[in-house]
């Protein structure tokens, strides 16, 4: 990953201040790629796009051309991660273990929760919870993600599972918890961004990608 | 040939050339006829002046070497008199957390308000501070290293001008008398107020009577024996200390440690031979039932303390278990102090507290600044704590146990357990896995506070709720099942973000500040939380706030205008502003990012946007101290639990620990990385374990021992 100083003293601190506003939290002035110098500059970048307009997802899955895929995949999946808070928050409002012991989507599968020893029949809610804290820890792990600005093949490799596990919670919420699923996606489009991005990046196959997205007519036609 | 003879004649050599004029012979005969040639002249001139000239010398070198003396001496006086002010200052701390100690033993047992002499804490000492007021001196100053190296330089100066060690140490002992004779005078009158206060404070209602043979044996010692006791239980309570402090660092109380546990424990058997000889096996038997009673009773404080409060006393609890079995030595602190007298070299028996200490370090004032460096700990990075996806905004210990909860803008707050940890790959320091991961708020989470019994956590957030949590167990299985009782309550009554919160334990209280442009307190867990509710129509926004730790019925809150006001809580009415007139108000740059209060002084400590870090009397509302303190952006402040440390965080990447005696820097450490042009969000202090921890928008929190 290449990194260009900045020629110019500018003067934009961009920072959150105490006192700061609810409103004005992260408002700040876009600043070019090109002219972040931190070593987080990948998650700036897909965070100030974010802010900008979620909705406008090719713009945000639009890799800068000089940087390494591996870094840019991993560091959407870290976002995706980040913002699956949201739905989960959600999802422990309504979904009980009464309710949905186990995690399920269609009737098809029932997955088992892989945060434990042995994979463990979790109740939905479990299931979502234990699966961001498990990719929390593995998209955190030193042994494998030692740093955000180069990243091994081999863990490259892991991206993919972690993709599998939480796109789960995507789809438990779309058969389960309709009105929350629509909610938090009209809001954040999420589901939808995550979709274009593992099909961009070829991070899962297009058989388990069950949940149908608003105007992509591909996927959107087995519900009604 | 003329000139040579001349010149070996008088023994001087001389340059001139003289009796160009007239022939040899004349020349000759003058000179052996009158004594008064014109050659002669000039040689004997010549000779008288290279004569004076030598002298003159001589003179100036004894003059350089008195000078060079009388600046030796003016510097060592004023290094002993700062370490006196010093040293005083730190007993009357000491002797303010005894009166606040005894006060609340009283209140404890009696359920009344102690009447002491002066409950004010003591002020801070102005004019150690005067020198340094400058608001925008650099922020390293005189440093122990450079104090010592000048030292030894001017020692090595005088060395080589025959300026011997013996003279020198000669001329420190008569010094260090003065001085001693200097405090002595002082410490009379402190050690008259303590006696009063020992009088007043009906503590020991026996002792009066316990004392009174004594007073046969030795006339007027019934005050005096007072006066000792006083001492005797600030000895105790300084011990106490000075174990906690052992830990982070400090030397001087190490010394005064070995000093006083030696004497002490001979003492236990002189005591028992002196009673004998007074007969005093009545007494004896009484002052040991009192002792036990003291005993007991402390035991008894404790044992409702820790129900009461479990974790924040965690600290003091062991304080008072080393004191116990100190009691009944000072009880009868007669023997003793004649024992502490011999070991010492001044043989004034009053006023001991503060001889006791000064004179040691000036004892040791040679050693001390090689011990300091020696016994000074260091923090080294430990525990890096890496699961948050985003910048950890703030961070909190559990009171007692090695335990922290990190605040996160990624919506999440974690627990760590640091005892659990995952060894890390080459690198020194351990990973450690959350145990928890509380989610409730749908927005970053900017504040966090721990309740002091370490049993609830309080949150705060940009989506405007301060949660309540219930912490779970440190050993909880982090893959449990989801208990929704672990969020007990939200508090809702702010309107915006957010971005303070402080907890007053001893009352269960809780304050926040909000980006809505209110401060709340609450009571989390009656019914009707709010209590009440502060503003400052022209200040604005509150950036954060605290309570006042040494006057806990009043808050301090820093404003967007970079004033900071002290209201008195119940009547949510301003006090005191906090503002230095000469400077320039509502400068942006000068916004305070975080605003702590001294555990135990009237003192405020502010951490200011451009670079500071500024200090302020309570009381007066005036400026104490103001520093450059960071090379970016103060952004985070902590005080050790004893006081004697601060803790600041900036956003150039590096924590540094200040010294809050001199203000200097004792260590700075790079900690995190930038993210935008944020870097150090929060730091702490363990509350009762030597650990310290930074937070980071690099989505990290360290943890260093």
């Amino acid at each position: 990953m290449s990194k260009m100083k900045m020629a110019d003293g500018a003067t934009i601190l961009r920072r959150n201040r105490p006192g700061t506003k609810a409103e004005d939290f992260c408002r700040w002035p876009d600043e070019a790629y090109e002219e972040m110098d931190s070593t987080l500059a990948v998650q700036q970048c897909i965070q100030q796009l974010i802010r900008k307009d979620p909705t406008n997802i090719d713009l945000i899955l639009k890799m800068p051309e000089t940087l390494d895929e591996g870094v840019w995949k991993y560091e959407h999946l870290r976002q995706f991660c980040m913002e699956l808070n949201g739905l989960a928050i959600r999802l422990q409002e309504e979904c009980r273990p009464e309710t949905c012991n186990q995690m399920t989507a269609t009737e098809q599968w029932i997955f088992l929760c892989a945060a434990h020893k042995t994979p463990k029949e979790c109740a939905a809610i479990d299931y979502t919870r234990h699966t961001l804290d498990g990719a929390a820890c593995l998209l955190n792990s030193n042994k494998y993600f030692p740093s955000r600005v180069s990243i091994k093949e081999s863990s490259v490799a892991k991206l993919g599972s972690v993709c599998r596990r939480v796109y789960r919670i995507f789809s438990h919420a779309y058969y389960h918890h309709r009105t929350i699923f629509d909610e938090f996606e009209i809001e954040t489009c999420l589901c939808k961004r995550f979709t274009q991005f593992v099909t961009k990046y070829n991070l899962m196959s297009k058989d388990n990608l069950i949940v149908p997205i608003l105007g992509e007519a591909t996927i959107g036609e087995s519900e009604a | 040939m003329e000139d040579n003879s001349l010149n070996h004649q008088n023994g001087v050599q001389v340059v001139k050339q003289v009796s160009a004029v007239g022939n040899n012979k004349e020349s000759d005969e003058g000179s052996v006829k009158a004594q008064y040639s014109i050659p002669g002249i000039l040689h004997f001139i010549q000779h008288e002046w290279a004569r004076f000239e030598l002298e003159r010398s001589q003179w100036e070198v004894d003059r350089a070497e008195l000078q060079a003396r009388i600046a030796f001496l003016q510097g060592e006086r004023k290094g002993q008199e700062n370490l006196k002010n010093d040293l005083v200052r730190r007993i009357k701390m000491l002797e303010y957390a005894l009166k606040q100690e005894r006060s609340k033993f009283h209140k404890l047992k009696y359920g009344t308000d102690l009447q002491q002499g002066d409950m004010n804490p003591p002020a801070m000492d102005e004019t150690s501070n005067e020198n340094q007021l400058d608001s925008d001196q650099p922020y390293i100053s005189v440093s122990n290293s450079t104090w010592k190296q000048g030292r030894q330089l001017l020692r090595q100066y005088l060395q080589e001008i025959g300026y011997t060690d013996r003279i020198i140490d000669v001329r420190s002992t008569r010094v260090r008398a003065l001085l001693g004779l200097n405090n002595n005078a002082e410490q009379e009158e402190n050690h008259n107020g303590s006696s009063l206060n020992g009088g007043e404070s009906n503590k020991r209602p026996s002792e009066g009577q316990g004392r009174k043979p004594f007073k046969k044996e030795r006339p007027g010692s019934l005050a005096e024996a007072m006066m000792l006791e006083a001492e005797q239980a600030v000895m105790a309570n300084m011990e106490f200390l000075t174990n906690s402090e052992m830990e982070m660092d400090d030397d001087e109380d190490d010394i005064i440690n070995d000093k006083d546990v030696e004497p002490m424990e001979d003492a236990d058997d002189d005591v028992k031979t002196t009673r004998k000889k007074a007969k005093g096996d009545r007494l004896c038997s009484d002052v040991d039932a009192e002792a036990m009673e003291v005993l007991n009773e402390l035991t008894l404080l404790f044992e409702s303390e820790e129900r009461n409060d479990k974790g924040e006393q965690g600290d003091w609890n062991q304080g008072y278990q080393t004191t116990i079995p100190k009691r009944p030595i000072a009880t009868s602190g007669v023997a003793v102090n004649e024992e502490f007298t011999e070991g010492m070299d001044t043989t004034l028996g009053l006023g001991e507290l503060a001889q006791l200490t000064v004179n040691n370090d000036a004892e040791n004032t040679y050693d001390m600044a090689t011990s300091k460096e020696a016994f000074r700990k260091t923090w080294n990075a430990k525990y890096t704590l890496r699961s948050h996806f985003d910048g950890v905004r703030a961070l909190a210990f559990h009171p007692t146990e090695p335990v922290l909860i990190t605040g996160s803008e990624d919506h999440t707050l974690k627990l760590w357990n640091l005892q659990k940890t995952v060894p890390a790959k080459k690198s020194a320091s351990l990973d450690v896995e959350p145990l928890y991961t509380f989610r409730c708020h749908n927005k970053p989470v900017l504040c966090l506070a721990i309740s002091g019994s370490g049993d609830y956590c309080y949150s705060g957030s940009v989506d405007s709720a301060i949660h309540v949590w219930n912490v779970p167990n440190s050993n909880i299985d982090p893959y449990d099942q989801f208990d929704p009782e672990i969020l007990y309550t939200t508090l809702q009554g702010h309107t915006n973000a957010v971005w303070g919160l402080s907890v007053l334990s001893s009352k269960q209280q809780l304050l926040s500040c909000s980006a809505d442009g209110t401060i709340k307190l609450w009571m989390p867990h009656s019914e009707v939380p709010l209590l009440n509710t502060f503003t400052s129509e022209q200040d604005g926004v509150p950036s954060s706030v605290d309570f006042i730790r040494d006057h806990p019925v009043q808050i301090v809150a820093a404003y967007n205008s970079s004033h900071s006001i002290i209201f008195d809580a119940e009547t949510a009415k301003p006090v005191v502003r906090l503002e230095s007139g000469q400077e320039q108000a509502n400068a942006p740059n000068k916004m305070i990012n975080k605003i702590v209060s001294h555990p135990t002084l009237p003192l405020t400590i502010t951490a200011h946007e451009d670079r500071h870090i500024r200090f302020w009397d309570n009381v007066s509302g005036q400026m104490v101290h103001s520093m450059v303190a960071h090379l970016d952006a103060v952004t985070s402040l902590a005080v050790d639990p004893n006081g004697l440390y601060l803790l600041s965080g900036s956003h150039d990447c590096s924590i540094r620990l200040w010294h809050l005696d001199n203000k200097t820097c004792v260590q700075e450490i790079t900690a995190h990385r930038k993210k935008f042009d944020e870097s150090i969000l929060d730091v702490a202090f363990h509350p009762s374990k030597p650990y310290i921890a930074s937070a980071g928008a690099d989505g990290l929190a360290k943890v260093f021992v």
